[in-house]
């Protein structure tokens, strides 16, 4: 029933043009929210409408572990890690450029916006790239019923060896993260002690005033 | 602190470096032409209304970001026009393609432009995503039996897991070490 709806053209462009807007208005967000916590959460909704596409291309499984991987645990791994590491600068401040005579200006912003020319310099040559004389070799065979079965076969016999190898590197990740993370304690407790002392004494004053 | 309406003033650094980088702007764009001429002058130049059509949105949106619009509204509609410009004629697999080159060329500015690191590491999971894309596309439209782009896009799955894992740690220890998550001033590798 919704495989046979999805497979019209017509539905299917509609719900593509629907998800790939909702990505580009969402990750534009992402890069221009100048608010950082505000982008994390708009994070999830891109990943989510990246799903979405996946859905569309008819990739169950794939759309399933995005949702769980990147939309939950990678998002709030990162907003875990801004709320643990921004103390007041939550909003990059803004920047204000001196004045310049208008040619010293005109190549300021040309080498202020370089990262723009560099994306799209590499977007045009991608889409030229794509668009160009020779054409895909498109493929007309049917694709199998039970996707995952295919993907699962193949992870356990011809892809098994970087399969193992994908398991070592998140245990080495994991173990590096845990390693990178740790809060060393002989070094930062005769600084925090201090500190602690110096609230404390702080209290006593403030109630010995009142 | 900073105060979220803070404003302050740049010192003009590395100035001796707008003429190269001008020089280098030029050679870019000579670049691209060079690679239009190659597909044929009148293929380029008088039937590809849509590059046309993209540049004028991009004049369109300049001048209203000079006169003083909403940034986010003017890149939104920009590359949202831009994008169903260039792709409404294409055949679906292109369409994807298009659209995971896109959300990649947004990761590349997104990492090289902003100065919070975990915005950086968000950037990053968003090229990966946009290579999520192109892989899941292909499988689809190009090998739909075998379907060895989706067992690719598992592993950068994991790799993207381990990246998260591995950025934000190195983040959350440089914070504590510099007490500050901004780009330019991590500049411990300098030589």
């Amino acid at each position: 029933m919704l495989g046979t709806l999805l497979a019209s053209p017509s539905v299917e462009t509609t719900l593509f043009y629907l998800l790939s807007t909702l990505a580009i208005c969402l990750a534009v967000g992402v890069l221009v929210d100048r608010v950082v916590i505000r982008s994390g959460f708009i994070l999830i909704g891109v990943f989510g409408s990246i799903a979405g596409i996946f859905l569309l291309l008819s990739a169950q499984f794939i759309a399933l572990a995005q949702v769980m991987i990147y939309a939950v645990a990678i998002t709030l791994v990162i907003v875990i890690a801004l709320m643990l590491t921004n103390p007041r600068s939550e909003s990059e401040p803004l920047v204000k450029e001196e004045e310049l005579p208008p040619p010293a200006a005109f190549f300021r912003s040309l080498k202020n916006n370089f990262p723009l020319w560099v994306s799209i310099m590499s977007f045009v040559t991608i889409y030229v790239a794509l668009t160009g004389e020779n054409h895909w070799p498109i493929s007309t065979e049917a694709a199998p019923i039970d996707s995952v079965k295919v993907i699962g076969e193949q992870l356990t016999t011809t892809y098994a060896i970087p399969f193992e190898f994908a398991s070592v590197l998140l245990l080495a990740a994991l173990m590096g993260a845990i390693m990178l993370a740790k809060n060393d304690k002989s070094e930062v407790s005769a600084q925090t002690e201090a500190s602690l002392l110096e609230a404390k004494k702080a209290e006593e004053n403030l109630a010995l005033s009142r | 602190m900073n105060t979220p309406n803070q404003t302050m003033t740049r010192p003009a650094r590395g100035s001796e470096l707008g003429p190269i980088l001008a020089v280098l702007f030029v050679a870019l764009s000579a670049a691209l032409v060079g690679t239009f001429a190659g597909l044929g002058h009148e293929k380029v130049i008088a039937h590809r209304f849509d590059f046309w059509f993209c540049a004028a949105l991009a004049g369109i949106g300049w001048v209203a970001r000079s006169v003083g619009a909403n940034k986010g509204v003017v890149i939104a509609s920009t590359v949202l026009g831009c994008f169903v410009m260039l792709t409404c004629y294409q055949e679906p697999l292109v369409r994807y393609l298009t659209l995971g080159a896109l959300l990649f060329a947004m990761g590349v500015f997104g990492m090289s432009k902003s100065r919070n690191a975990v915005r950086v590491l968000m950037s990053i999971e968003l090229m990966l995503n946009a290579v999520n894309i192109n892989l899941i596309a292909f499988s689809k439209y190009v090998d739909p039996v075998q379907l060895k782009g989706q067992v690719f896009a598992i592993f950068i799955l994991t790799v993207a897991a381990a990246e998260a894992a591995v950025g934000l740690a190195i983040v959350l220890s440089l914070y504590r070490n510099t007490s500050t998550v901004d780009m330019d001033k991590f500049n411990l590798l300098k030589w």
